[in-house]
């Protein structure tokens, strides 16, 4: 359990089993069972509060689970620090608020961790960085600072800060809940690109139109546990739950 | 078509009425603040510059016979002030230390210098300097001990361990406050706030009295660097809630990101965490900095020499006793200039700063 | 074992007992060296000395005291003059910082001038030479030969003697309580709702209390008058020095002084930011109300001004009594200066040191707790308005 067997390839990605979380007296998640494999693209989707984020951030140890197992690529994530350090180095995750370092350029942060954590040198570090950067279209801001970019261009560089410690999962929590309309566009089509091309997401997003074109399960939380899930074509002509009726009927249009 | 009116422009007595006398209970103020300011101005004016003795190799004698300031005193007595009882053949380097501390605050304040690396590489560097200069015994200077250290160097030198102690110190007890782990945030919590409930004179006595009490004796030191491990452990504590309340301003996403990117404590908080918190905090930080250098005064109660002993020492003598006002305006002003224009400085970060935000 | 190591909640644990420990280890360290050397210097530990007598005099006390008093008794008048200094200090700085403060937020220009002038000057120069300063002016008077003259006080490098009534102690705690009662009672009334009246027909209920406590003060001194004595005892020369009044010390006045000038800088720019945090939006509402500059002063920007000024005033409160501890430059036997005097005397280092930390920590919680109350009393109610 100490080493990510990443050479079987039938390994899941994400194995989350029995999982609870609790707030003090609150309840947050209940008894969540989901397993995620390789290249496979997820899209949660559910009211405020149903725990959406929550459980995603339990994923990278940015929240603590109270009960139940999670296993990442094939390490189990509990309190073990070389653990939680490794699975943090495999498992990146793009914010709602995009959380770019605002005392630092574009370049720099997109070098900082892979020269920190995976000790590489400037040099191959800043051609890794300018790669990721032609890939989400914005190569010419490198030099520029977050705060001298929009919205949407920031959360282009988040994006490609993660991809440069080139993880094997990408987790997105909301990444266009905080854009302007006009720039939720450019997000998604970067989003696209990295489906297409075999990234492992699990993506937290209203965007129901994103969901149809590249998830191949859709999963429906609501008051901390999953009520339904299913592939996209199945999930929107035909639900299941009532609950899940309701809220696809106030998100129509998207 | 009508013509276009030009706008209408007061005369200057109208404008000037308008602006100081617009109704009674104004000009009665302007009237009565007007009169204060001149007489106080003129009076001023009048002792410090126009009935003044300027005269460089004048006697307390002459100066007594004029009516004004007597600022031969200051000729004749410049030395002990700015230097104590530093030997005069050696002065020279403690004008040198003087100079050095004074481009360093300077240093300190151009942006460019702001990273970790370059703050530390000036204070260390200025403070060798300074130690080595004042000190000697090497380089060919001739040994002088502390205790011959006086006058406005010995402030500066205070002033300038204080803060290159106190500033590591403030950030760890700040990362120490902030820790998640329970017992280590309030212990730090309860220190910190006890060591600002006490006044700072209580806490150079007891560094300078009381701690050699609890100290074996190979650890004693000399009573001038216990008073400066004292005011160090001041400023820190002060420092500390001031960095604290910078973190607290630097957003949790920030460190989320961090540690999703994989980052460890110590990459978070010297490369993220503290630049961010450190600009938050940067007008309250040179706000203490300028209380630092006015409390450094405070050692005179532990008997040190700096330059308010030596003001007294400046007008003690029999012939200059009547000339203890003119001391003192000087020693004030030298505190001015520093303490002005340090705060000024804060003042105009803090705005810089701001309009940033928007 | 290594595994154990990488636990994070082991890591926590460990670190937690590690640093509790070090400093536990510092502590007792410093404890134990210190009681060695004491021992060392045979000095008793302990607090039984404070019930010995001191052998020293205090140069101001409230209270009679004198060399064989113990040290207990000195302690507690240490730190009544402490608080009295404070007291006095208080008042002077806040008044000069309200003036100061009313002279800066004003639309003159010239007072705005005259109040910057003020504060830049002040506060930038260190309290401990401003005290100093004082001190050698006051203390540069002419002797009592020459004593300068005015109804009836004298100021003299000895200080300044004021008449005094000669009414016994009783006499003087009975005129201060009934002035505390004439303001207290009607506040205390009115905010427990016992009074049957609204609150704006409560003046002459509050002229009232005022006729009647400068009655009880009246009687007091009368009653009180000291027997074979005149009603006012006046300072006067008598061979090189000045019997009778009431001598104010020029240690004291200098602190006094000094205080009253460099607090109220610093009270003077509170003022203005609380000033500056009433929005404009409420004195654009008052004045298109039609309410006159004075009504919009007193009704609307003074209360949210002090409500806006409070905790920082606590903060700067608290720091003036903390200066009270330059009393030792002059000489002023203050609650930091029988400390220290009683560690020259006893050598009981540790045990006084222990009293002076416990007292500043007693009475700046005092007077944190205070401005807490008078702040929860006073706050805006409810979360919806912000100015």
């Amino acid at each position: 359990m100490t080493a990510s067997d990443t050479s079987n390839a039938a390994v899941a990605a994400i194995r989350i089993e029995g999982m609870n979380k609790y707030y003090g007296e609150f309840h947050a998640l209940r008894n969540i069972d989901l397993t995620v494999s390789r290249g496979e693209k997820v899209v949660v989707c559910g009211p405020s509060g149903s725990g959406k984020s929550t459980m995603i951030r339990c994923l990278n140890r940015l929240e603590e689970h109270s009960s139940g197992r999670i296993v990442v690529l094939g390490t189990e994530l509990d309190d073990d620090v070389g653990n939680i350090d490794e699975i943090r180095r495999e498992v990146g995750m793009v914010f709602q608020h995009f959380n770019l370092f605002p005392h630092m350029t574009v370049l720099e942060n997109c070098v900082l961790a892979p020269m920190l954590v995976r000790k590489l040198a400037r040099a191959e570090a800043e051609a890794t960085a300018r790669r990721y950067l032609e890939k989400v279209r914005i190569p010419e801001q490198a030099s520029k600072y977050p705060g001298q970019l929009s919205g949407g261009q920031q959360q282009r560089v988040a994006i490609a800060r993660s991809l440069c410690m080139q993880p094997e999962i990408l987790l997105f929590d909301e990444p266009t809940s905080a854009l302007d309309p006009e720039m939720i566009a450019e997000v998604l089509d970067v989003m696209v690109t990295l489906a297409s091309e075999g990234m492992t997401m699990i993506c937290v997003t209203h965007e129901m139109g994103f969901a149809r074109r590249v998830a191949d399960r859709v999963i429906f939380m609501d008051a901390g546990e999953i009520v339904e899930e299913g592939p996209p074509d199945a999930f929107f002509a035909a639900p299941r739950n009532e609950r899940t009726r309701k809220f696809l009927s106030q998100v129509v249009g998207h | 078509m009508a013509s276009v009116l030009a706008p209408p422009r007061p005369g200057p007595l109208d404008s000037l009425r308008r602006r100081f006398f617009p109704t009674p209970p104004q000009a009665l103020v302007s009237a009565v603040s007007l009169t204060l300011l001149l007489w106080l101005g003129w009076k001023v004016l009048d002792w410090a510059l126009f009935s003044a003795t300027f005269d460089t190799s004048g006697t307390a004698d002459a100066c007594r016979a004029a009516t004004g300031a007597c600022w031969s005193v200051i000729a004749a007595r410049w030395r002990i002030l700015f230097f104590g009882l530093y030997p005069y053949e050696e002065q020279w380097r403690s004008a040198l230390a003087c100079v050095i501390v004074v481009a360093m605050t300077v240093l300190s304040c151009i942006p460019s210098f702001w990273t970790g690396r370059r703050i530390a590489l000036v204070w260390g560097v200025g403070t060798a300097l300074f130690y080595v200069l004042m000190k000697g015994g090497v380089l060919g200077l001739p040994y002088i001990g502390e205790e011959q250290w006086g006058g406005l160097a010995l402030t500066l030198f205070i002033f300038v361990t204080t803060c290159l102690i106190g500033f590591p110190l403030a950030i760890c007890l700040a990362l120490l406050r902030r820790s998640e782990l329970p017992w280590i945030s309030r212990t730090t919590g309860i220190i910190i706030d006890a060591v600002r409930s006490l006044p700072l004179i209580s806490i150079l006595f007891m560094f300078a009295i009381v701690v050699p009490f609890m100290l074996p004796g190979w650890l004693q030191g000399d009573k001038l660097y216990r008073v400066i491990v004292g005011s160090a452990l001041f400023f820190a504590a002060y420092q500390a809630e001031i960095v604290r309340g910078g973190m607290q301003g630097v957003p949790t996403g920030q460190d989320e990101a961090a540690m999703s990117l994989g980052l460890n404590y110590w990459q978070r908080i010297g490369r993220i965490l503290l630049p961010q918190a450190m600009r938050n905090a940067l007008p309250a930080t040179i706000n203490q900095f300028v209380i630092a250098f006015k409390e450094t005064s405070l050692v005179i109660i532990v008997g040190f020499f700096e330059i308010l002993a030596s003001g007294n020492a400046a007008f003690g003598t029999a012939e200059w006793r009547s000339a203890y006002v003119e001391v003192y305006v000087f020693i004030a002003f030298i505190y001015f200039t520093f303490v002005y224009s340090l705060s000024r400085y804060g003042a105009f970060l803090e705005r810089r700063l701001s309009v940033g935000d928007r | 074992m290594e595994r154990l190591l990488r636990n994070q909640k082991v890591r926590n644990a460990l670190l937690q007992i590690l640093f509790v420990g070090a400093l536990a280890l510092l502590v007792i360290g410093g404890a134990l060296v210190a009681r060695q050397n004491l021992i060392d210097q045979r000095i008793v530990s302990g607090f039984d000395f404070l019930y010995k007598s001191t052998g020293w005099d205090m140069n101001f006390s409230l209270f009679p005291v004198s060399s064989r008093d113990p040290y207990w008794w000195f302690f507690l008048n240490g730190i009544v003059n402490t608080l009295f200094l404070g007291s006095f200090g208080l008042v002077l700085a806040t008044m000069i910082g309200a003036v100061v403060g009313l002279a800066r937020t004003s639309t003159n220009e010239l007072a705005q001038l005259l109040g910057r002038a003020y504060v830049d000057f002040f506060r930038n120069i260190p309290l401990i030479l401003q005290v100093i300063f004082w001190y050698a002016v006051l203390t540069r008077l002419p002797p009592p030969r020459n004593a300068l003259e005015g109804a009836g006080f004298l100021l003299s490098n000895r200080g300044l003697y004021a008449p005094f009534p000669n009414i016994g102690v009783a006499a003087l705690l009975v005129i201060a309580a009934a002035l505390v009662a004439a303001v207290a009672l009607p506040v205390w009334l009115g905010r427990t709702g016992r009074l049957s009246t609204p609150p704006d027909k409560r003046l002459p209920l509050k002229l009232c209390a005022a006729a009647a406590a400068l009655l009880c003060a009246l009687a007091a001194v009368l009653l009180g008058r000291l027997p074979d004595a005149p009603l006012l005892d006046m300072p006067g020369l008598q061979g090189l020095n000045v019997r009778g009044g009431m001598r104010v010390s020029p240690e004291f006045m200098a602190l006094l002084v000094a205080m009253g000038i460099y607090g109220g800088a610093y009270i003077a720019e509170i003022v203005r930011g609380g000033f500056k945090a009433v929005g404009r939006g409420q004195v654009e509402a008052a004045q298109s109300l039609g309410l006159s500059p004075w009504r919009i002063f007193s009704l609307v920007r003074l209360p949210l001004a002090l409500r806006a000024m409070l905790p920082i005033l606590a903060n700067q409160y608290i720091w003036l009594i903390k200066a009270t501890t330059m009393g030792i430059v002059v000489g002023f036997t203050d609650f930091f200066m029988i400390t220290a005097l009683t560690i020259n005397h006893s050598g009981q280092t540790l045990e006084a040191i222990f009293i002076l930390m416990a007292g500043f920590l007693l009475i700046n919680m005092s007077l944190a707790a205070l401005f807490n109350r008078i702040n929860r009393a006073i706050a805006l109610k409810g979360n919806q308005v912000r100015a």
